[in-house]
Order: structure tokens, then sequence, then C-alpha cells
């Protein structure tokens, strides 16, 4: 089973892969038209206590439309929701045991810091004592403590996004909703954010349902990641399994950057195929478990493989499994260099290598000629 | 570019503002005027003013119009801000256009036309013509006017606010008042302000809708005008310039100083 050790993280928590485990949310045939489009088609979808889920896809993906219904802002025109064994359909939000932290924050600018923040629990008439020490307690979890009394206005970008998830986080939700949490912060910001969130999460033990377009920040933060596109889930699985086995083409095109051969299976010997492309190239490649049922003798097939898997090389090299063309761009990023090299037939490969010393061993410049060679296991094979 | 104080622009400006003050100038000055004649000067005199503090008819007049605005303008801010955010949050139902439509159309209606129509109405029902008319007239013709300006403020509201709200627990009724109202809150009072005005000055609709007992402040500076230009009615006229310019300003006052504030607020913050 080769699934089990992709990637370089190894898992402690993973109730998915238990059989006996009870989803928390149950995503139950879920649709949602409007005007007869299908933002949502037909998705299902589990996701179990503590979990931090992401859900990825570009713009119009239907992942906040889902969000959406989730918090009861949207309900849905055929399925259902479950949560914690609840059906949540005719619920309306303010009843919901869910609690969500806005894109734009959303912050009440009438309102200080503390009244934003208490705003919630005042709907539950809790009294004013137990209410100031949760908002102290919350505060202090974000590292707000001397900001109570200023207005939104009065914050830059980062208070206000601690504001907000204070602010969904002071009710204690059975589930915290996070839409594009960190898209409006510049980058350093958010890369500290992405940390000392999951470092939150993972303390008050609350589920995570995140959405977000910017696949590192999904692939940093969460333990599961739900692919979207045209409102469907086009894969669900942990990072290292989106980005070493993604089970479609989409999908290695959208984590990442990947090389695509489109070729037909000439031949086959055990695990082993050979596969022709379109421009000669033999490759010898193993096909991993799912496709090997699937792609047999003259057969069309793809297979795709990471930049940073291919070696690449100056001096010409010989055997199965090399390719070689001509050097089109070059950039030196610092940690790593990534080439461009354009095949004979005007294909580009993406090749990248890690700069594990100062001096490289590899000299090359534009328009050179160079090689590039993998192992049989460095990419997998699609189903096209 | 030169922007300096030609000839050319100083006389523009000048010719500009008188065109636009020059009658108002002139009737304030003619109001203290010690003469009978409205057109002879004949030295600085408060008479008018104190003639005007005695003529009953004219106070009674003021009163009138002083009830019907502040009713109208209040009831018509009600109607008009429920109306905008009826037209702007419930944005799928059947004949929305045509609803947007019928509220903006009275804009438009010669006032001709909405007096006229109000009176057949209320002669048709049968309803004793006076100060309620009057009332209900003007709510008709200044709500869309509040509606347009709440409405405009509403599309510029950020829905999530409200989402907010609801998500953390507030009712819909709980969030229309503790997040949408404050923060739409500037664009109901300038409504009102509005209505008020529109409701002061009104003379083709109430002439058509009141009754003997109910004469507007209008009504009854038109009927004296046509007996002839009494320094008495430019009396009349400076204080409700006064009054106008008196609240124009301080409102701007205070939104000037709430701007003074919000920007020393945000320096105290960032430093």
């Amino acid at each position: 089973m080769k699934t089990k050790s992709l990637g370089s993280v190894r898992k402690s928590f993973s109730p998915w892969t238990d059989p006996d485990a009870k989803p928390f949310i149950r995503f139950e045939n879920v649709t949602k038209t409007f005007d007869g489009t299908a933002a949502i088609d037909d998705l299902s979808a589990d996701v179990y206590e503590r979990e931090f889920f992401a859900l990825l896809g570009a713009s119009g993906s239907g992942k906040s439309t889902l969000l959406r219904l989730l918090a009861g802002f949207e309900t849905p025109t055929r399925g259902r929701i479950v949560l914690d064994g609840e059906d949540m359909t005719g619920i309306p939000p303010h009843k919901r045991p869910v609690n969500m932290m806005f894109q734009s924050y959303a912050l009440f600018p009438h309102m200080n810091v503390e009244q934003n923040i208490a705003f919630g629990l005042k709907q539950d008439g809790m009294a004013k004592s137990e209410r100031n020490d949760r908002i102290a307690e919350v505060l202090k979890l974000v590292k707000l403590e001397n900001y109570g009394r200023r207005k939104p206005h009065q914050l830059s970008g980062g208070q206000q996004q601690r504001v907000a998830l204070a602010r969904s986080l002071v009710k204690r939700p059975k589930v915290l909703l996070l839409d594009e949490p960190l898209g409006a912060l510049d980058k350093k910001l958010r890369e500290e954010t992405q940390f000392e969130l999951t470092d939150l999460q993972y303390e008050l033990g609350i589920t995570f349902i995140m959405v977000t377009h910017d696949q590192e920040e999904a692939m940093t933060m969460a333990d599961r990641i739900a692919v979207m596109g045209d409102g469907r889930i086009l894969q669900i699985g942990t990072p290292p399994e989106i980005y070493e086995a993604p089970t479609s083409r989409f999908v290695a095109d959208f984590i990442g950057t990947v090389n695509i051969f489109d070729g037909t299976v000439t031949a086959r010997n055990g695990d082993r195929l050979k596969l022709e492309t379109g421009a000669g190239h033999l490759l010898e490649v193993d096909a991993n478990e799912e496709s090997v049922s699937r792609a047999r003798s003259g057969e069309k097939a793809a297979y795709a493989v990471r930049p940073e898997k291919l070696r690449i090389s100056a001096k010409e090299l010989t055997g199965p499994n090399v390719l070689s063309g001509e050097v089109w761009e070059i950039a030196y990023i610092g940690d790593m260099t990534s080439f461009h090299l354009k095949m004979d037939d005007g294909k580009i490969v993406r090749v990248s290598m890690v700069n594990a010393s100062r001096e490289s061993p590899v000299q090359l410049t534009w328009h050179d000629r160079a090689w590039v060679s993998f192992d049989p296991d460095a990419g997998l094979l699609l189903a096209n | 570019m030169r922007q300096g104080w030609t000839a050319f622009n100083i006389v523009s400006v000048i010719i500009g503002f008188s065109f636009l003050y020059l009658p108002i100038v002139l009737l304030v000055i003619y109001s203290f005027n010690a003469s009978q004649l409205v057109t002879v000067w004949a030295g600085f005199s408060t008479r008018w003013y104190v003639q005007l503090f005695n003529n009953q008819g004219l106070l009674d007049a003021a009163w009138v119009t002083l009830r019907v605005g502040v009713l109208s303008a209040t009831v018509a801010t009600l109607l008009g801000t429920f109306a905008a955010v009826a037209l702007t949050r419930y944005t799928r139902f059947r004949g929305r256009v045509l609803f947007t439509g019928m509220v903006y159309a009275p804009l438009v209606m010669p006032e001709v036309i909405t007096g006229l129509s109000l009176l057949l109405l209320f002669v048709a029902i049968d309803f004793d013509r006076g100060f309620w008319t009057v009332t209900l007239a003007h709510i008709t013709f200044s709500m869309c006017f509040v509606a347009v300006i709440v409405q405009s403020k509403l599309l510029s509201f950020d829905r999530s606010l409200e989402e907010a709200a609801m998500d953390l627990g507030a009712t819909p009724a709980k969030t229309f008042l503790s997040i949408t109202l404050p923060v739409i809150w500037p664009a109901v009072a300038a409504g009102w302000l509005l209505a008020f005005t529109l409701s002061l000055d009104d003379l083709v609709v109430a002439s058509f809708t009141t009754g003997p007992a109910a004469t507007t402040l209008p009504m009854k500076i038109y009927s004296a005008v046509r007996l002839g230009v009494t320094p008495e009615i430019n009396a009349v006229c400076t204080i409700l310039i006064a009054i106008v310019t008196v609240g124009v300003l301080s409102a701007t006052l205070v939104n000037k100083r709430r701007e003074v504030r919000r920007a020393r607020e945000s320096q105290v913050a960032f430093g």
C-alpha cells in the first residue's frame, strides 16, 4: 500500500481512516441552485470532530456557498446537512451552533472591540460578570488585552482580523467557519497567522472549516483538503495525498505545478507500463494501484510528474525516462532554481532543482541543450 | 496649470453669487425697513418683527405648519425606511421592479396632480379636510424622498454585518435594531430633515388638501402677497431663512466635529 507513506508527515490524527468513527458534519447529497444553475451539485462529504477541514477551489467553484449553507444563510435546494446528529434543515442562522469569521471581518463599526465580542454573548442572555470574564479570556487568547476600548477603525488589518476571530470564538461554537480568513493580510503576516491559527485550533479542539483559494494556505493549515470545482468535490485527502496522489488531471493541475505527458500504453510488465508519448518519447513508469486496473495496452493514458521529481543535467543521458530540450526560461529563486525546457515538439517541461549547496553542480544558460530524467515511481498515471 | 484669481474669475464668481443671493439679501434688508412702503428705504427698524409677533393669524399658521411638518416627516421617515429596506433586502420577490418604480413615481409627479388626486380621494371617502388631510398628503409625497435616500445608503451597506449579527445569535428584528439602524442612521436623519423641509415649503399640495381650519404658513404668505408685499412678510421670510441657515450650519458643524474626532482617534491608535 503505497498511499500510507506519501509525503514527509506522519499523521497521528486521522479519524477518516477509522471505519467506526462517527462523522461530526455530514453533507448528504446537497444541491443548491441559483436561478437554475447549480452552485453546489449533489455534494456529499463527512467532516470529523476536531478536524481542520479546508475547502479549496477557484472562485465560482461553490466553496463559499457550501460554507453559507452550513451557516444557514442559504438553504439547500435538495439534500440536507447534519451537524452533530442534528438535521440543520429549517434552522435559521441565529439558532445554529456554528459561528463564522467573515472575509471582510464584518466588525460592527459603531461598537468598540469589547462590545463587538459581547454582542453574541448578550444574545444568549449571559450575565454581565460572566460575559466580562469570557471577553477577557478570549482577548488574551488573541493577544489584544489592551485594545478592548478601541473602535474597529482604530485597529490595523491584523488586529481587526484577531477581533473577528475572537468574536466568532467567544460563544464556543461546535464548528467555526472561516471564509478566506487570511485573505486581507499581507504575505508576512499571513504566514505567521497560519501557524497561530493551527495552534489555536489544536488547543481549543473546535472543528474548523475554512474556505480558501490559496493552496499553500490550505496545505499548511488543514488536516484534510477538499478540492472543489463546478460545485462538486473532486477529491478529499490529506495535503500529501492531494499533492502526491491526485486522482484526476484537474486536481493534479490545480495543486502546484505538474508536467503531464499524454500517450498510449504500448506494453505492460507486471506493475511496470511502457507509455509512448505523442512526441515519440518512451516512458517506463510504475502503474500505481488505482490505475493498474485501468491502463491496458493500446489505451490512452497520461503520466503526471512534479517538477521537483525531475533531475536536470547538462550532460547527455541515455536510457528510458530521459527527455531532452532547450533551456527556455531560468528562474533563480534562492532555495531552488526553476527551469523551463522546450522539447523538440514544442512542449514545455518544468524542472525545479533544490539548491542544496552554494555551488551548483549544474551550470546551464538560456538556449543550452539539457537532459532530464526521472524514476519510474516519480509520478503517477492519470485516467483521461 | 495656473489657478490664480484672474479678473475673469472674480467677475464670474460675483455674478454667480449675486444671481443666487441678491434677492435674499434684499429681502432681509427690507425686513428691517422702517417704511411701510416695501421699495423705499426709511431707516433701520425692528417694528415689523414686533408686529409679526402680534399677528395671531400668522402665528397660528406657523404653528400648524410646524405640527404638520414634524408629524408628516416622522411618519414618512418610518414608512420610507421600511420601503427602502424591503426593496433592497428582499430582491427576489415577484414584481420588485414594478414596486420600485411605483415608490419613485411621486418624485416626478407634478404637484398639481398629486394634490388633485388626493383631494378627489378625500372627497370620495368623505374625509373632513383640515390638519389631518394635509399631514397625510405630505406623508404621501415625502416618503418616497426618504426611501431614495435610505436606499442609497443601504446599497453601500455591507450585508455581512447583518449576517454576522444573525450568526452570533441575533434575531432578524434584533439585527435590524442593533446593527442596521445605527449604521444607516445618518441617512434616516437626512431623510427626516428633507421630508420636514418639503412639508415646510409646500404650497400646492397643501392648498388642495387643506380645509378652512388649517392654513399653513406658505398658504398664508401667498395669500398675503397677493394683496401686496408687506414688510411683515419680509420679516417672516427672514426668520425662516435664519432657521434654515442655523439648521444647515449646525448639521455641517456636527459632521465636521465627528470627522475631526475620528481622525484624532485614528492618530492616537497608529501613532
